[in-house]
């Protein structure tokens, strides 16, 4: 059953189309991830979803979930989905916090919004939600300019699964991130996933970080779907010559075998 | 003689961290050396001593045999002409207020009669502008552009053409291709590793990315914590000998 339904999406600008007839189905539980490079769009589709679009873009389409059209719904209605049936993870974790507030004061705010709980049992919930993304208790009281970058990343994991939504939007979670703090959130998100059993819509340009723990792949240029499918009948069968540019240009470690010991070693 | 030398170098801040421990390594004429580490681990202060642009506790870094610390900016000159650096981020490392050319220009007046061109040959401005351009595969018109009016690929070739107008015979690369896309860190890196053999100039390509960091030296050094913990020929990178920290990374990109 598909958790997230996109029909004929198009995001229009003042001037220009940036999305164009975008179609997409997220089933239950799976992680889709959307590729291309930066300008194709993916970052608007991942707004237009929930809403969140600069005024000056207007989304037009149908975007199903479950049974409400969330383009249609009201400002208010549409705060009943976010958080509880759709959450966000950006690429700008220093931009998902407000810097003079504690990162158990964002949880207080999260919580007091869309849940009833006492200040005890609210407390109890983030320093779980906190342990569970493999941070220490004392994180609780600290400033987000204390936390490194991968530390602010699993701030806003714990935080974005802490209502269990059906579907974690990652927008570019681990493009600013180093590679080995990256390869530590991709780990932990795939760990939280079977978990929970959300379904991930994993917005990326850099392949390498889907080939590990993709279900399906759809690659986006200039704003529409060039090709979905399958992750190992995209990666390894391309139709697309521009997914085929894709993985090549993505670097990956070369294993030439060296040749002077290469029988002894 | 090597053409840099770094002995022993030390490094901490006035509240006690260490950053740099013990960091020793030299570089030859025409070579392409990688550093790669995970962020926080003392690579980019590394880059900044060897640049000048900040002061070490102990130790010694020399250039063609001569110590750098403790110069004279005026004694410094000659030195600086001969390392450039192309950084992480090409948006600040432009004057927003210039148009490309004048940015161009900056190290060459700068230098001026330090510099003895091989390759690029001065005639007149326009012209000199042009052969950077070129180089770097952009068209001549973007001299008269603003840097918003480029993108980010666009900004980092221009950093690029910056740093090699006066032919130094070292070139920091601190990260020149994470903040770009797949497709324009593909290009980037490509560029570069041609530009090396025409201008017959050396790299110190940094980076937490080991894949981009294979793909353009020819010797790779692994730091962490501050401590230069691996340091091998590109083609050992997989032996068994290899340091516990460098088969860790090396399982994070398979």
């Amino acid at each position: 059953m598909s958790i997230l339904s996109v029909r004929q999406l198009h995001i229009m600008g003042k001037q220009n189309d940036i999305v164009k007839n975008l179609s997409l189905d997220v089933q239950e539980g799976e992680w889709f991830a959307l590729v291309g490079q930066s300008g194709s769009g993916k970052s608007m589709t991942a707004m237009a979803i929930c809403q969140l679009l600069a005024p000056n873009l207007q989304a037009k389409g149908e975007i199903w979930c479950g049974e409400k059209n969330l383009l249609t719904l009201s400002s208010s209605e549409i705060r009943k989905f976010r958080g509880k049936r759709l959450a966000y993870i950006f690429q700008d974790y220093q931009g998902s916090f407000t810097p003079f507030l504690t990162i158990g004061q964002h949880f207080d705010e999260y919580q007091r919004t869309h849940l009833n709980l006492s200040k005890k049992a609210r407390r109890q919930q983030a320093v779980n939600a906190l342990i569970s993304v493999g941070l220490n208790e004392d994180i609780y009281g600290r400033y987000p300019f204390q936390l490194s970058g991968g530390q602010l990343q699993r701030v806003s994991i714990s935080m974005a699964l802490l209502l269990e939504p059906d579907i974690l939007i990652a927008d570019e979670p681990t493009t600013a991130l180093d590679s080995v703090s990256s390869f530590k959130v991709l780990q932990l998100l795939s760990k939280l996933q079977k978990e929970t059993g959300c379904a991930i819509l994993f917005i990326t340009h850099d392949l390498r970080h889907v080939r590990k723990y993709a279900d399906r792949i759809a690659v986006m240029k200039d704003g529409a779907i060039i090709e979905t499918g399958d992750k190992n009948r995209v990666l390894n069968h391309p139709q697309h010559a521009y997914t085929n540019e894709l993985i090549q240009s993505s670097p990956s470690l070369r294993r030439i075998p060296f040749k002077l010991e290469g029988v002894s070693g | 003689m090597s053409l840099l030398d770094v002995r022993n170098v030390h490094k901490s801040y006035d509240n006690g961290v260490e950053i740099l421990r013990n960091v020793n390594f030299s570089m030859e004429r025409k070579e392409c050396l990688g550093l790669v580490g995970e962020s926080g681990c003392g690579k980019s202060t590394l880059a900044r001593l060897i640049l000048q642009i900040e002061s070490f506790d102990k130790g010694s870094i020399l250039f063609e045999g001569t110590e750098l610390q403790n110069k004279s900016e005026r004694s410094l000159k000659p030195y600086r002409k001969n390392i450039q650096a192309v950084l992480q981020n090409p948006a600040s490392a432009l004057n927003p207020k210039l148009r490309i050319k004048d940015s161009l220009m900056d190290p060459y007046l700068q230098f001026g009669s330090l510099v003895n061109l091989k390759y690029f040959t001065y005639r007149s401005e326009a012209n000199f502008i042009g052969q950077l351009l070129e180089t770097v595969e952009l068209p001549r018109s973007f001299a008269e552009r603003y840097p918003h009016e480029l993108s980010g690929g666009q900004k980092q070739r221009v950093t690029i053409a910056r740093a090699i107008s006066i032919e130094p015979a070292l070139i920091i690369l601190d990260e020149p291709a994470s903040s770009l896309d797949v497709l324009s860190q593909a290009a980037v890196l490509k560029l570069l590793g041609g530009l090396r053999e025409t201008l017959d100039t050396s790299y110190l390509f940094i980076s937490h990315d080991l894949s981009a960091v294979q793909e353009m030296s020819q010797r790779i050094m692994v730091m962490k914590g501050g401590v230069i913990v691996d340091s091998f020929e590109k083609e050992r990178l997989f032996c068994s000998e290899r340091h516990s920290y460098t088969k860790e990374l090396i399982s994070m990109f398979e």
